[in-house]
């Protein structure tokens, strides 16, 4: 499963769109905040959480990896 | 012509290109800037965080001098002994040892110590190594700050760019193309040399957990190197290996030497500690050896099976819980929701997908590289995983730097001007857009799941001629897809020619383990119809393209002499 991005916490700095290796986070320009584009296609490798300034990015695993 | 050329997309120049900009590549244009050459970078990522070592890495092999086996000497006559068949001692001499003392160094240097807060070096042993050769250290920002270093000393940086061919005059290469995977940019970038640094080749095999995306290496290394390379009538080597690893059940994810490395134990159904049955090292085999043991404790109705943590003392088990996210970010989170608490509970354990890579920590897979990194084809040299004598962060740290350096030199004594020739610019651009052309409606998502089931059917851990050669035919019937894969955006476009690298490397994969009539590394290279290590295989099979097709090669190598110069 994707990470979860806290909207109420983003400020639209959009590192989590620039740095995701593959690519997973867009940044909608419009509306100004990140959104998981391709879910699906996440590594979970944490970048986009380390590299978010205010903790607004938590990763959660699905039940389809915590319970194979 | 420059006019011609501008028509045709983005063009830029360059003395050394970088193609990849993981670990070997931001080490290879930290060289090259030494060296007073310009350097650029071209990633599908960004350089902050790209790669194998985006969220982190942990430990990084060496020798340091304090004892007999932690001697250049002692390592190499190890490295001989462990990657033996495919390790070119001479190679290994040359990419590691002698950049060892200014790798240590630089890591120094750009803030990202090998040292502990205290000074001092934490080692660990695992793997099958003869004592601690493993340094622990939080390479948690490795990333950002080797391309904070490359960028001070003037890298220029193409992001979200996949690269997608090579250019030549006929004898040298001359630059590259590629495409920018959010606007569809056309890229054209001339140089005087080329390091492909793109890594190994992921999303290869069926995955375990039944997503292709949840791999232990990055899932963004596809084998554009591997395949580029291979275009231009570079030579590969140790291409047959299948590599696979022991991850937590669910999550393929990097860690195990941290856990045993510490001491972690293997344990099966019934609690009995099974390593000791498959290998004298038990818990610290070689890695080809846990991967058998697990597999066989499974197959064979033993399982599930568990690393126990719950014997170790307070201070290690502190020690393990701080630094276990140093290796991958995110694990320590699943341990957690997961609801195991590694001082009380078992981890249940599983094998993880297999991938092209080379068959050992001191070996690599790919690129047929010389002492100088470079490969059979002039003015392209090759670092990192994707090499045939690269492997893991050691490696890829002191033979990029080598890389960098060897291709600058090359690209200042060269003097000679690359002439880029338009009609191969057109036909590279008309076919990395043909996706998004097509009438056809088949996502490379159902191409390449095929593939992976495929491919794990017949060249997995267990391989004979015959699924050998139906699997080379039913790649070959999987290319006819091609035509009709569609890309409905430039995210997609990277997508497909990912699956057309994967294809690739599989052909080249099955090409080589039918040459090599025995088995060897156990489940890396387990021929059922050659079921013995056969000395006379003590060497490299070696591929390249002809107008025939592919051909190989055998080249014995030689383990009687230390280099040691
Ligand atoms: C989570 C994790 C932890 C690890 N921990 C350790 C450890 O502690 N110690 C150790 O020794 N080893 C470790 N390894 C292995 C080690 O990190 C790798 O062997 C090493 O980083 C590989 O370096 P590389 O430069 O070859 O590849 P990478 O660093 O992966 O770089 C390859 C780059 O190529 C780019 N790329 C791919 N295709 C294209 C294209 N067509 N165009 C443009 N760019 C492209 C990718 O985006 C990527 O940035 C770990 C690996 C992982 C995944
Ligand atoms: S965890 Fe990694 S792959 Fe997943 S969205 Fe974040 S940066 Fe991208
Ligand atoms: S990194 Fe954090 S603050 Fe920046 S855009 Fe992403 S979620 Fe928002």
């Amino acid at each position: 499963m994707p990470p979860v991005i806290d909207l109420q916490k983003c400020i639209g700095c959009g590192n989590c769109d620039r740095h995701c290796p593959l690519d997973v986070i867009h940044f909608d320009g419009v509306r100004n905040i990140p959104y998981v584009k391709y879910p699906d296609e996440c590594w979970h490798c944490g970048s986009c959480r380390l590299d978010c300034p205010v903790e607004a990015i938590t990763i959660r695993f699905g039940p389809e990896m915590l319970y194979l | 012509m420059a006019k011609n050329l501008e028509k045709l997309g983005v063009t830029f120049e360059t003395d050394v290109l970088i193609v990849g900009g993981g670990l070997a590549g931001n080490n290879a244009a930290i060289a090259a800037l030494e060296k007073g050459a310009r350097a650029l970078i071209a990633d599908k990522s960004s350089l902050y965080r790209c790669g194998a070592i985006a969220g982190g890495v942990d430990h990084f092999m060496a020798y340091l001098g304090t004892d007999t086996w932690d001697t250049q000497e002692a390592y190499l006559e190890w490295v001989g002994r462990i990657a033996r068949g495919v390790v070119n001692l001479s190679v290994q001499n040359a990419v590691f040892c002698k950049e060892l003392d200014a790798a240590i160094e630089r890591m120094d240097r750009i803030g990202c110590t090998l040292k502990q807060p205290d000074g001092n070096f934490f080692r660990t042993q695992s793997l099958g190594q003869p004592g601690p050769y493993f340094i622990n250290f939080n390479g948690k920002q490795l990333k950002p700050l080797l391309a904070k270093e490359a960028l001070r000393l003037g890298a220029e940086v193409l992001e979200k760019c996949s690269i997608s061919g090579l250019l030549t005059d006929g004898e040298n290469v001359t630059g590259a193309v590629g495409f920018n995977i959010r606007n569809g940019n056309f890229y054209i970038i001339k140089a005087k040399a080329i390091v492909l640094a793109t890594g190994n080749t992921n999303r290869l095999f069926e995955n375990p957990s039944g997503l292709p995306f949840n791999t232990w290496q990055c899932p963004a290394n596809t084998g554009a190197a591997q395949t580029m390379a291979y275009e231009v009538g570079a030579k590969l080597a140790n291409m047959e290996f299948v590599r696979i690893t022991v991850v937590p059940r669910g999550f393929s994810a990097a860690g195990l030497n941290a856990l045993t490395g510490m001491g972690g134990k293997f344990v099966n159904a019934s609690g009995e500690e099974f390593m000791s049955r498959y290998h004298p090292s038990g818990n610290r085999s070689p890695r080809y050896k846990l991967v058998e043991g697990v597999m066989k404790e499974l197959y064979e109705g033993r399982g599930p099976v568990y690393i126990d943590c719950r014997h170790l003392s307070q201070s290690d088990l502190d020690h393990l819980k701080r630094t276990l996210g140093y290796d991958k970010d995110t694990l320590p989170d699943f341990i957690e929701q997961k609801g195991v608490d590694l001082g009380k509970d078992l981890l249940e354990i599983m094998p993880s997908e297999g991938m092209q890579a080379g068959p050992s920590e001191v070996c690599g897979s790919g690129i047929l590289i010389d002492e100088k990194t470079a490969s059979t084809a002039p003015g392209l040299f090759a670092a990192g995983d994707c090499a045939d004598q690269m492997r893991c962060v050691h490696i890829c740290t002191t033979g990029g730097y080598l890389a960098g350096k060897m291709a600058a030199e090359f690209a200042m004594g060269s003097g000679k001007e690359p002439k880029l020739r338009l009609p191969q610019i057109r036909e590279l651009r008309k076919k990395a857009f043909a996706p998004m052309r097509t009438s056809g409606t088949i996502s490379y998502r159902k191409v390449e799941d095929t593939l992976r089931k495929m491919l794990w059917q017949n060249a997995g851990p267990a391989r004979n001629e015959r699924s050998l050669q139906v699997a080379l035919e039913k790649l070959e019937e999987l290319s006819q897809c091609f035509k009709e894969i569609r890309a409905k955006n430039y995210h997609e476009l990277m997508r497909v020619h990912e699956t057309h690298q994967i294809l690739e490397v599989a052909k080249m994969m099955c090409t080589a383990a039918l040459a090599r009539k025995e088995t060897r590394f156990g489940v890396y290279h387990h021929r059922t119809d050659y079921p013995e290590v056969d000395e006379e295989y003590e060497g490299q099979i070696v591929l390249w393209k002809t107008e025939q097709g592919m051909k190989t090669s055998f080249k014995k190598l030689d383990y009687d002499k230390i280099p040691l110069s």
